[in-house]
């Protein structure tokens, strides 16, 4: 025996569930994302975040294999997503419209995806919408949104995927019910074999639950990465207002925020951080992420006295 | 796949099949009807009297008449319920993306789902064309008009294939235009344009009709149930005579190419006088038609014609839905 064993999760990437590089797609002339290059290691629940039109559903159809890319390379599951059974298998992809056929009943559903998987946990379904105290037997267009969502969550689940997309999941469910739907999505992960995309423009829907982020703004990968590192390489340096030449020579500054009284900086370390003027704070997960979408967000109102400056 | 095709469309199935028995009864009780209607006046006419009206004789009630033509359109029905919605609806409705994450390829889902939705229009178009071909026996016995258009189109074979027709163009213009009442609307247009003009312009010529001459004394009826495509008169010198409607014809010849005494003055039986006789001997009349053996090479030739446009629509929607984004 091996006395030293690597402990699971975290500790080291395993290999890689999800691969791209510079994955484009556009359509027409409109470009939905562009040259995006992440990778998602295996057993993490991935926080996809940005701003509505930010291209997380291309992103996520691009996994999928709904679409094609225009350009670049997509790995999933170490496969170029494609028509093929047992690549399908292993993907569960919820659209953000929830679809579902609205004059066939969750139990309909059920016995559908018994008829067109591999594996299929139908027993599962039943518990958990029973426990939700969701009608089996009702039309799933006479539900309500929530409860829709919740069987289209269940279904999904019952398709025992090795990646999980989910295109805004939460956004349908109440507060109690995204707790717990999180907290299923944890055991499911620590159980094993089961990677999670989820993409919101909130931060705080899945901050909860994620230890990875990708952070797309204006078709464009702002940040991957583990949440854990990405928190450690940024500070946040707050000091008087005053000339920030010299810190933005040795740090790379994603964001300036201007007050006549003091000066904010969120920046990515290159090193220690020498000027005394400036107090050293660590960032939120809130904090970083609406740090990189200021870099293209429209300055705020002079009046407010803020200054969301473009670096 | 085939679970949830059923599941889904199993409404339709239904609906379609009372339609179906529906219609059989009628025609079943109706088609008795007319075949002792028929067997009675060839009993008169083998007994000797009443024989000319048999050619007149319209068999059946006129109710029952018109539903039988009215089923040129049946075709039509499943191309505009069952083809369109096909694609068009689950997109509308974002359900193929639901039907499209499970383990099934797009390609599996496309072939069984059209592999059904072809079976279900032709037995739909079977079983009417049989039904209707069986109720006509008798007329078509009598009036000899079972090559004529509009009823050459609801019997045998061609009704399966305009019904295989109409339900790829269905699933075609669902698959390009994602939207139903847009797919249903071109799928009706396209339906009546392609099957409006291979009717009147194409299949007059799927074969060289036969061109007859004969004396306007003597006349000439080709054997059976022919398709006349064409007819005239020629006059002494050989000219195709013009045939107005609202002059008098003596054996088809305009009277007023011909001698007073081909003119009937008075009601009542006319016999032409030798000097009409010989008038009449310079002309020629002839009769240009399709005869009545071709009838099933035409209805292989147009059931042909239309099976080729199928497999082309289907393929344009696999090509679609296989290489587009979903």
């Amino acid at each position: 025996m091996n006395p030293i064993q690597e402990a699971p999760g975290r500790a080291l990437p395993g290999p890689a569930a999800i691969e791209t590089s510079g994955l484009t797609k556009r359509y027409g002339k409109v470009t939905a994302l562009s040259g995006c290059t992440v990778s998602v290691p295996e057993g993490r629940i991935c926080a996809l975040i940005g701003p509505n039109g930010a291209g997380k559903t291309t992103l996520l159809r691009l996994l999928a294999g709904l679409s094609r890319p225009t350009a670049g390379q997509v790995t999933v599951n170490g496969t170029t997503p494609r028509q093929d059974p047992a690549f399908l298998a292993d993907i569960g992809y919820l659209a953000q419209e929830i679809p579902l056929y609205r004059r066939l009943s969750a139990e309909d559903h059920v016995r559908a995806g018994a008829h067109l998987n591999p594996r299929w946990d139908a027993e599962s379904v039943r518990e958990r919408l029973t426990a939700l105290k969701i009608p089996l037997d009702r039309a799933v267009g006479k539900l309500s949104g929530g409860q829709r969502a919740q069987v289209a969550l269940a279904l999904i689940l019952a398709k025992q995927p090795r990646l999980l997309l989910l295109d805004e999941p939460v956004a349908a469910l109440d507060p109690l019910a995204r707790r717990n739907f999180l907290g299923l999505l944890a055991d499911g992960v620590a159980a094993g074999g089961l990677t999670v995309v989820l993409s919101s423009h909130l931060v705080a829907d899945l901050e909860r639950v994620c230890d990875h982020l990708i952070m797309l703004a204006s078709s464009r990968v702002q940040l991957c990465g583990d949440i854990e590192d990405l928190l450690a390489e940024h500070q946040l340096l707050i000091g008087p207002s005053k000339d920030t030449t010299a810190i933005e020579r040795s740090q790379r500054v994603v964001q300036v925020t201007r007050t006549p009284r003091q000066t904010t900086l969120l920046v990515r370390l290159n090193g220690p951080v020498i000027d005394p003027a400036f107090q050293a704070s660590d960032v939120s997960l809130e904090e970083l992420v609406l740090g990189y979408m200021g870099q293209d967000a429209p300055p705020a109102p002079a009046h407010l006295n803020t200054v969301g400056e473009k670096k | 796949m085939t679970w949830l095709v059923w599941r889904q469309h199993r409404v339709q199935v239904y609906l379609g099949a009372a339609l179906l028995a529906a219609f059989a009864i009628l025609i079943v009780i109706t088609g008795i009807q007319v075949g002792n209607q028929y067997h009675a006046a060839q009993a008169a006419c083998a007994a000797g009297h009443g024989c000319r009206q048999l050619g007149g004789l319209f068999l059946g009630s006129h109710a029952v008449g018109f539903l039988i033509i009215s089923t040129l359109g049946a075709p039509a029905l499943v191309g505009l319920f069952v083809g369109a919605p096909m694609v068009a609806a689950e997109a509308e409705a974002g359900t193929t993306q639901f039907a499209w994450m499970q383990s099934v390829t797009r390609k599996r889902w496309l072939t069984v789902k059209i592999g059904w939705m072809l079976l279900a229009a032709a037995i739909w178009g079977g079983v009417i064309s049989a039904l209707v071909t069986w109720w006509e026996g008798p007329n078509n016995a009598v009036q000899l008009d079972a090559f004529d258009p509009g009823r050459f189109d609801i019997m045998g074979v061609v009704p399966v294939a305009y019904s295989l027709f109409a339900v790829a163009l269905g699933i075609a213009a669902g698959a390009l235009l994602r939207r139903v009442l847009p797919a249903i609307a071109v799928t009706l247009a396209g339906f009546i344009a392609v099957r409006a003009s291979i009717a009147l312009w194409l299949r007059p010529h799927y074969l060289s009709p036969v061109t007859a001459f004969y004396k306007v004394t003597t006349g000439l009826t080709p054997p059976g149930s022919y398709w006349q495509i064409a007819q005239g008169v020629l006059g002494p010198s050989g000219q195709q005579l013009a045939q107005p409607n609202n002059i008098n014809y003596v054996n088809g010849v305009p009277a007023t190419y011909l001698p007073a005494s081909c003119v009937q003055v008075s009601r009542g039986a006319f016999t032409p006088p030798p000097s009409c006789m010989q008038a009449l001997s310079h002309f020629r009349a002839f009769i240009t038609y399709q005869p009545a053996d071709r009838y099933w090479t035409f209805q292989g030739i147009e059931s042909g014609i239309f099976l080729v446009l199928a497999a082309a629509l289907i393929a344009v929607t696999a090509v679609t839905l296989l290489r587009r984004d979903a």
